[in-house]
């Protein structure tokens, strides 16, 4: 073993005086030429002084090719005489033109060589071609200049090194494996470059090329800038994420994908339903269900009767009873019913899936990236700051971020290293638990009993205000009270802050499902009281028309003008009923969130922030203070929301509309009440940026608004006089009218065939097995995860113990400890003293050589880790005088696996 | 131009190229940035040329920075000495690091040069360990008064705990490039125009 290591450590000796000596010889005349061309390039920019100066350096340091760059220069000088310098400014140009001439007068007699004047013009014309480019490029003569000659000076360089490297690759104290590739490598870069350097075509090829990839990494760059500029809100969320955390953050990243969400959605239901009914449909007062019945004529347009969503606005396109049941409207012959259906359907398609994508996407995300919690400290103390920071603003936003950073990994620092007494604990939280529960039970049978008498109070006359009331006054009692003792009551639990929020998010979640409950239990009543009472106005409408087209008195000759519609007797149109209900709720909604955050937080704040001057106890310390971010309630409100949103769009098509513009008022609102009256929480903590519980309640709510669309569009025949699909038995009949009308019959027999439950019900059966089976897998994958993570993390562990005990041994008779990782203790023992690191002071000298051979021997020596991999992809630049070998035998030892285990002394 | 007229006077520009590795184009660019910032043409800076600069000023380790410049206590620092200090960020070529010359030292702008300049930063009495006093004082620039001391106690003492290895209580060089491990120094501790 030791032979071995004996003789590759040899083999390196002379492989590095191998090198030295055939490199040195080459290395100068490397660089000889290396500033002989830089020169003879630098010389067009500043052909002056410069050239002047350079030629007797060279003359004094014996230039290894004198004459060639000399030449070089001439040439290139005459050439920027033939240009005539059209890009340089006149005064220079006169100078710099005086100059040159003196100069050219004493160089002339040195050009010869014919041949070698050939090549110059065809560089001269490269040059003519570059030149112009550059300057336009860069409006500094200097920046011109770095642009064009310091590539070729560069890439001449590499070749050379590249070249160098190939002659010397059989000394290099390498593995064969990556001798090879590194001489593959070597000779396709001296390939592909060497053409372009001296001769004509291929240079100025190389240059254009050169000049576009630069352009493309600038254009990179800029259109990555662009991209970010364009995510909307990114820097006021970020601002605010800075100030209160991510777990506000979270909520405002919800709102912004939520709001995205909105946008598709409201595209889709105003490209294909609204605007071609208001640019084909009949007009407004055609028909009876597009004009105002005679009776609310007069109070159509009053603000109040607006406000409520009735007169003109209850006519008009934004509700279902407007349109009409016509198959085909307009020259285009679109079919509006059809189309109504799809795009009712289809906002729901849509959603589910991109809820069900995000989620997907956030899971694969937070996977995928196995997040190194180990040195989270370390990184966060060294590497927080960003250095390219100028601007006094964001460099206080910077402050604002590392400390509440810091704040979240303290709290999650606490939370892990918690002793706890587990039994106290786990009975707090059954407690808590069964509290709630007893709380949500409580509340819930309130809310139905509630429910129960105000239906016994609608069949009587005469009640009183609060009869009338009584469900809304006791849900938002429920609402004002239950969440603060919910919390109150998750004290007890004393989970982490970010599990203690899930749980806070779904037991107002469950109370909030309460609110819903008695909200479309009322408005089925409602419902289905139209519905009974349909069948008599339709009677009276038929009969109303009947007599007035069949009633004496009139003229016989002259037929009788047709009725106005707006005499025309109506059903009630429970569809635009069920939709005012979702717009009222909607907005009342909005402006119930705003007026609270004006008057929670915001007048809160101000009279908090000036009243402190003037009270007796410290109002920003004691009692009121200023109000924290409310998350949950937040989050929940904008879930609550969007299920009134796709529960209430197919009924009222302009409820998206509205949504959209309610979330963007909100995220401006939002934000700037945020920053002006809230503090941040007092524990801080970590949320991830894309909250999967978030999305899990929002499915939830999706698949609940669900329902009642589905069952009101299943099984409830629409109202006969209004909306798309009135005069058919149910709403999805006009599936079936397009598939026999308009599609070829074999279809409708396809269709009819998949409808069949004989291939549903397997088909179903199949997804479920395909379900469970992914699942297994995904479960099982995962574990394998977590253990391999549990296992590199116990590593580190074992390998942290055993230096720190050695270390602490060392220490005692040293004053020093090594560093030195190994594979296992055997080895850390016998290397012991052939790794015994630089004492303290030879360390400190060494810092203040900043690069001495014996940092970068402790430098290897660190980079032999536990783990057995080689960090460095390079071979550590030791000095040659240093005479340190034991770095470099680490380092192979490694490289050639455990094969020695005994140090080569 | 300001860089023709400079150019003249960089004193022995072929070595400090020979160690920085600059090319000439940035020696040129650095020289000119050098001389706006000497403001009384004293042909050197002191500490209060390089306090005039603003992003330097909002840093809280702004004089850390400035103090990197002056090595050994020393009042002012000559155009080597500024390219020297400015060539740890200089950006990690891939031939720089194939092609190594043995016999050179290694690059100013190594991995291991990086980090050691960043080290410094933090290594204030220059003993070659990170104390918890000095991380306790960097972590009092950094986030201010908004944290408690007992909390910013806890932090020293968490990173002290994780990135210490032999239990002296301190966080050496070897023990900080091995916690900076993950880290892509090369390109976060580089600045592309510095070529």
């Amino acid at each position: 073993m030791s032979h071995q290591v004996k003789g590759l450590k040899e083999e390196a000796r002379g492989g590095m005086k191998g090198r030295a000596r055939s490199g040195s010889p080459r290395t100068g005349d490397r660089l000889g030429r290396r500033s002989s061309s830089k020169q003879a390039l630098k010389a067009e920019g500043t052909p002056g002084r410069r050239g002047a100066q350079r030629s007797q350096k060279e003359r004094a340091g014996g230039s290894p090719s004198p004459g060639s760059p000399r030449r070089k220069q001439t040439g290139r000088r005459r050439h920027g005489e033939e240009l005539g310098e059209q890009e340089r400014s006149k005064a220079e140009r006169t100078c710099q033109g005086r100059r040159k001439r003196d100069e050219r007068a004493s160089f002339k007699e040195q050009t010869a060589a014919p041949k070698k004047e050939k090549e110059i013009p065809r560089k001269e014309k490269l040059k003519r071609q570059k030149k112009p480019r550059s300057s336009s490029l860069a409006s500094s003569a200097s920046g011109g200049e770095s642009l064009s000659e310091e590539e070729l000076a560069r890439i001449l360089e590499q070749v050379e090194e590249k070249k160098k490297l190939i002659a010397t690759m059989r000394s290099k104290p390498w593995p064969m494996a990556k001798k090879l590739t590194e001489l593959r490598e070597a000779q396709e870069f001296v390939e592909k470059y060497e053409g372009a350097l001296g001769k004509g075509k291929g240079k100025r090829l190389y240059a254009y090329q050169m000049l576009m990839a630069k352009k493309w990494v600038k254009f990179k760059r800029d259109f990555d800038n662009f991209k970010t500029q364009c995510i909307p809100w990114e820097m006021k969320i970020k601002d605010i994420e800075s100030h209160f955390g991510s777990s506000v953050a979270s909520y405002f990243i919800f709102l912004r994908w939520m709001y995205g969400v909105n946008l598709v959605l409201f595209g889709l239901i105003f490209g294909l339903v609204i605007i071609p009914e208001v640019l084909m449909g009949m007009p407004y007062g055609s028909i009876p269900r597009k004009t105002v019945p005679r009776a609310e004529e007069e109070k159509a347009m009053d603000f109040s009767v607006l406000w409520d969503f009735e007169g003109y606005i209850k006519y008009s396109a934004l509700f279902y009873g407007y349109y009409n049941n016509q198959r085909t409207i307009g020259w285009l012959r679109y079919r509006l019913p059809m189309a109504y259906f799809m795009v009712g359907v289809s906002v729901f398609g849509y959603s589910l899936m991109i809820v069900i994508r995000s989620m997907a996407s956030n899971t694969q995300g937070s996977t995928g990236e196995g997040e190194s919690d180990n040195f989270t400290f370390s990184f966060k103390m060294f590497t927080s700051w960003d250095y390219l920071i100028g601007n006094s603003e964001t460099a206080d936003n910077k402050y604002a971020s590392i400390t509440t950073s810091f704040k979240e990994s303290i709290v999650d620092e606490q939370e892990s290293n918690k002793e706890e007494n587990i039994h106290l604990t786990r009975f707090l939280r059954v407690l808590a638990n069964f509290l709630i529960i007893c709380c949500l039970c409580g509340s819930g049978y309130l809310i139905y009993f509630v429910v129960k008498r105000s239906q016994q109070f609608s069949k009587m006359q005469n009640v009183s205000w609060y009869e009338r009331n009584e469900v809304e006054i006791v849900m938002s009692l429920l609402g004002m009270f239950c969440p603060p003792l919910f919390e109150t009551i998750a004290l007890l639990e004393n989970y982490h802050p970010r599990t203690g929020l899930k749980w806070q998010l779904g037991r107002i979640f469950a109370l909030f499902l309460g609110n819903l409950y008695t909200f479309l239990l009322a408005l089925m009543d409602d419902v289905h009281l139209k519905l009974a009472n349909e069948e008599t106005i339709k009677n009276i409408t038929h009969w109303t028309l009947f007599n007035y087209y069949n009633s004496s008195g009139w003229n016989e000759s002259v037929p009788r003008p047709p009725l106005h519609p707006a005499d025309v007797p109506r059903g009630s149109c429970w569809e635009t009923a069920v939709g005012i209900e979702f717009m009222r709720l909607t907005v009342s909604d909005m402006l119930v969130t705003y007026i609270t955050i004006l008057l929670g937080d915001f007048l809160r704040a101000c009279f908090v922030r000036f009243m402190n001057y003037c009270w007796c106890w410290d109002l920003e310390a004691g009692f009121p203070s200023y109000a924290e971010f409310d998350i949950s309630g937040n989050v929940l409100g904008l879930i609550f929301n969007q299920g009134m949103i796709w529960m209430g769009s197919f009924y009222a098509p302009g409820l998206v509309g509205i949504n959209v513009l309610r979330l963007l008022t909100s995220m401006y609102f939002q934000c700037w009440a945020v920053m002006s009256s809230n503090v941040p929480h007092e524990r801080v903590f970590k949320a991830s940026r894309s909250n999967n519980f978030y999305m899990g309640l929002l499915l939830l709510v999706l698949f609940l608004s669900l329902l009642p669309v589905a069952y009101t569009i299943m099984s409830l025949p629409p109202s006969f006089d209004c909306g798309p699909f009135s005069g058919k038995n149910r709403m999805y009949d006009v599936l079936q009218e397009t598939i026999e009308n308009d599609f070829p019959t074999f279809l409708g027999k396809i269709f009819a065939f998949l409808a069949n439950p004989g291939l549903i019900i397997p088909a179903i059966l199949l997804m479920f097995l395909a379900i469970y089976y992914l699942n297994s897998v995904s479960k099982s994958l995962s574990q394998a995860n977590a253990q391999l993570r549990k296992k590199i993390q116990a590593l580190r562990e074992v390998e942290k113990s055993h230096k720190s005990v050695k270390g602490k041994a060392t220490a005692r008779d040293s004053g020093y400890t090594p560093k030195s990782s190994s594979k296992n203790a055997t080895q850390l023992q016998l290397t012991k003293e052939e790794t015994t690191p630089p004492s303290a002071s030879q360390s400190q000298a060494m810092d203040k050589k900043a690069q001495g051979p014996g940092t970068s021997n402790s430098a290897s020596r660190t980079a032999l880790p536990a783990s057995g991999h080689l960090p460095i992809s390079r071979p550590p630049g030791v000095g040659p005088d240093s005479g340190h070998t034991p770095s470099q035998t680490h380092l192979w030892r490694s490289a050639s696996g455990k094969s020695a285990q005994r140090p080569p002394h | 131009m300001g860089s023709r007229s400079s150019h003249a006077v960089i004193p022995d520009a072929d070595s400090i190229r020979r160690e920085t590795g600059f090319s000439q184009a940035s020696l040129l660019r650095l020289h000119h940035r050098f001389r706006a910032l000497d403001r009384n043409k004293k042909g050197y800076l002191s500490r209060m040329d390089l306090q005039q600069i603003g992003a330097l000023a909002v840093n809280p380790l702004g004089d850390r920075i400035i103090e990197s410049f002056f090595p050994d206590g020393s009042q002012q620092v000559d155009f080597p000495g500024f390219v020297r200090v400015l060539a740890h960020f200089r950006p990690v070529e891939d031939e720089d690091t194939e092609t190594q010359d043995p016999k050179k030292p290694e690059p100013l702008n190594s991995r291991r040069n990086k980090l050691h300049y960043a080290f410094q930063l933090y290594d204030l009495d220059r003993d070659g360990k990170i104390s918890r006093h000095e991380m306790l004082q960097v972590l009092r620039l950094m986030v201010g008064v908004e944290v408690t001391e007992e909390q910013l106690e806890n932090i020293a003492d968490r990173t002290v705990q994780e990135a210490d290895e032999d239990g002296d209580g301190a966080v050496s060089f070897v023990e900080f490039t091995k916690s900076l491990e993950k880290m892509d120094v090369e390109q976060k501790m580089s600045i592309r125009i510095l070529k």
